[in-house]
């Protein structure tokens, strides 16, 4: 048992207060054993609406096991910047989709 | 055929000249660098009558194409003392594009110091005295011009910095609304405007004829798919035109990457406050306007019209970098404040991202205390007043270091750091220590892997590969900045293997030509070498591609440090 802290960024961000559901520097429980992608579940976000998901600041799977104290912070699509790439984002061209499926795998 | 416009600023005469050979089919930053290699005595005072300011529309500008208004402005920079590529948007390209005007460019310099302006139309060039203007502000400055011209006309103009030649001064441009809100704010080209005396410019399109296209099935079936490519992308269709760039100000805190309280840690603990969302809920809440281009033709429309608290005009064009100098550098919290000094800065014609980095060196120095907006716009109310601690701030962070006795300095070939920390997010790091430019991260914006093959996965916290993609960047974006098109396309482009080929096919049907995508490379190598040997010739040597000796610590969250050596910075300049 421990806690993360969850933050959800741009229209993410707008769908999740509409919905009432804490997303701005949000302080989550964690259980044992918990994943990143059992939090986004728990929190009811859909896959689609996601392009990565930062761990402690860097971009993780989303099968990453979280820890007591741990950040994460959801990104949908649509995130600009030079840091696509850079952020990991995105792998290499025309492999987006190839990426996505090994962080959602 | 396109013409060079030649103004004498001391005679006040012009003159049209066909371009020369190794010229005419450049167009924005390679024409713009390709001149001042050529006509500017590397070693000129930039402000000297030697010293010329060119103003290029892109190849692609004046086009139905997409994107394509954007307006490279090139000098000597009496900020780095290097060559200098502005780019900005605002209606100036596309109007000499249709005057059939490939570049304009300001020559000699007054022996008095009276100031003019001007008008460039259809069938003749007038200077007219601008007496009347000096000290306006350049908000006033386009009401007055639209005014006296109409609001058809395209205005380039400068506020007090630029009349009093400070080194941050910027040259602000009317968006389509008629805001200052467009700048070719970097590298002090304002104050080279105001060594010729040059007030404004007003372009005056009124009787030309569209642009003419040599195949205009061609290019209007290119154009199809490229304003579709634009439109389709999320981040091009969807992220820019709700957030801006501001967008940006989370996700670069959350990397651990947002330079805050002058680049001593990676996250800003306000960071939400100043964030895009925070912008966009506000712009809602007060009847402002959330998406709108810099330039007819956008279809990515990031720009914006921010209201104060009781519904009036703030600012428009509030962007990340702007948000973070002046907020997360500064420790303001208050996007509020933010905002004014972002319209101050467009009023007084400065550069934002040095100006923003200055008031934070200001800050280190203990003129003003951490944090503290209201002071920092009393400081910045200083610039343009004759009260020398004005004239401190407006010659920009180097330069205010300087005078405080501060060695804590973000800057490169004198030029300031922008909002990205270079040990954080390593390849614009090696951009902003090796670029001609002097630190600036739009000159490694385009990511554009597909167009020069540098592969492989990038660790931002780590060395490997980032050398080899701030120079894939650098040619990219050179390239970009040639045609006209606005950065922001470089998205959609990274993701579709036929962007790139849009780009050159609609370039090939306006001008009757027959590239291949690998030209866009050659011609950004050919732009950097040009800039690199203007530079060379100007005294710069490899010493001069190098980080501060501040960031050499570590840089909290990563704890990561700038670690690259000599040889492997040597390594991107070589092209």
């Amino acid at each position: 048992m421990g806690s993360v802290l969850f933050n959800a960024f741009s229209f993410l961000q707008k769908k999740l207060k509409a919905q009432d559901i804490p997303c701005v520097n949000a302080v989550l429980d964690l259980k044992d054993g918990q994943r990143v992608k059992d939090i986004l579940d728990d929190l009811g976000i859909a896959p689609q609406d996601i392009e990565g998901v930062f761990v402690n600041g860097k971009i993780a799977p989303f099968e990453t096991p979280l820890h007591d104290g741990d950040r994460i912070a959801a990104l949908p699509p649509g995130t600009p910047g030079p840091y696509r790439l850079l952020l990991g984002l995105v792998s290499s061209p025309g492999k987006k989709s190839d990426k996505k499926k090994d962080l959602t795998k | 055929m396109s013409k060079i416009l030649r103004i004498n600023t001391r005679e006040k005469t012009y003159s049209f000249e066909t371009p020369a050979e190794d010229i005419a089919g450049l167009g924005g930053r390679a024409l713009t660098s390709k001149m001042i290699l050529n006509e500017v005595p590397a070693t000129s005072h930039p402000l000297s009558k030697y010293s010329k300011l060119i103003f290029a529309p892109g190849l692609l500008s004046g086009s139905p194409a997409a994107n394509s208004g954007r307006l490279s402005v090139g000098g000597k920079s009496p900020l780095t003392g290097g060559i200098k590529e502005s780019n900005s948007g605002g209606l100036v390209s596309q109007k000499l594009a249709r005057l059939g005007i490939k570049a304009l460019v300001l020559e000699d310099k007054p022996e008095d110091d009276r100031f003019s302006m001007v008008v460039i139309k259809k069938d003749r060039v007038e200077f007219l005295a601008a007496d009347e203007y000096v000290g306006v502000c350049n908000s006033d400055m386009i009401t007055k011009l639209w005014d006296r011209f109409g609001k058809r006309v395209a205005t380039a103009s400068i506020g007090v910095a630029g009349e009093q030649r400070l080194t941050s001064a910027s040259i602000q441009f009317a968006d389509p609304k008629g805001h200052p809100g467009r700048a070719a704010g970097r590298g002090g080209l304002g104050a080279v405007m105001g060594s010729k005396k040059i007030k404004a410019i007003v372009v005056d399109d009124k009787g030309t004829d569209r642009v003419p296209l040599h195949d205009p099935d061609a290019f209007k079936a290119a154009n199809k798919k490229w304003v579709e490519l634009l439109t389709s992308h999320p981040v091009s269709g969807q992220g820019l035109p709700a957030y801006g760039t501001a967008i940006l100000v989370n996700v670069i805190n959350e990397a651990g990457a947002l330079p805050t309280k002058n680049f001593r840690t990676g996250r800003f603990e306000n960071a939400q406050d100043i964030s895009g969302e925070t912008m966009a809920a506000n712009i809602e809440k007060r009847s402002g306007v959330a998406t709108e281009g810099c330039h007819p033709g956008c279809v990515i429309k990031c720009s914006q019209v921010y209201n104060d608290k009781d519904n009036n005009y703030l600012t428009s064009g509030f962007e990340y970098e702007t948000i973070w100098a002046f907020g997360a550098h500064c420790l303001i919290k208050e996007l509020d404040d933010i905002a004014m000094l972002d319209r101050l800065c467009d009023d007084l014609g400065l550069d934002t991202i040095e100006t923003g980095v200055t008031m934070g060196i200001a800050m280190e120095g203990g003129i003003i205390p951490w944090g503290d907006g209201k002071a920092a716009i009393e400081l910045l109310k200083k610039v343009g007043t004759g009260d020398p601690m004005g004239k401190i701030i407006g010659n920009g962070a180097a330069f205010t270091g300087q005078a405080l006795g501060i060695d804590r300095v973000p800057v490169v070939k004198r030029q300031a750091l922008p909002a990205y920390d270079p040990r954080a997010v390593k390849a614009v790091g090696v951009t902003y220590a090796t670029t001609p430019m002097g630190a600036d991260h739009t000159a490694g914006y385009g990511v554009c892997q597909n167009i020069l093959g540098v592969g492989g996965s990038i660790d931002p916290l780590k060395k490997d590969n980032n050398v080899a993609i701030s120079k894939t960047l650098q040619i990219a974006t050179a390239a970009i900045d040639a045609a006209g098109l606005c950065l922001f396309v470089a998205f959609p482009v990274l993701d579709n293997p036929e962007g790139l080929q849009m780009i050159v096919d609609m370039i090939n049907a306006r001008y009757g030509l027959s590239l291949v995508v690998d030209d866009v490379t050659t011609l950004g190598i050919s732009i950097l070498r040009d800039e690199l040997e203007f530079n060379r010739r100007a005294g710069f040597t490899p010493k001069d591609d190098r980080l501060p000796d501040m960031f050499k610590e570590p840089f909290a969250p990563h704890n990561t440090t700038w670690d690259f050596t000599d040889e492997e910075l040597a390594e991107a300049v070589k092209f």
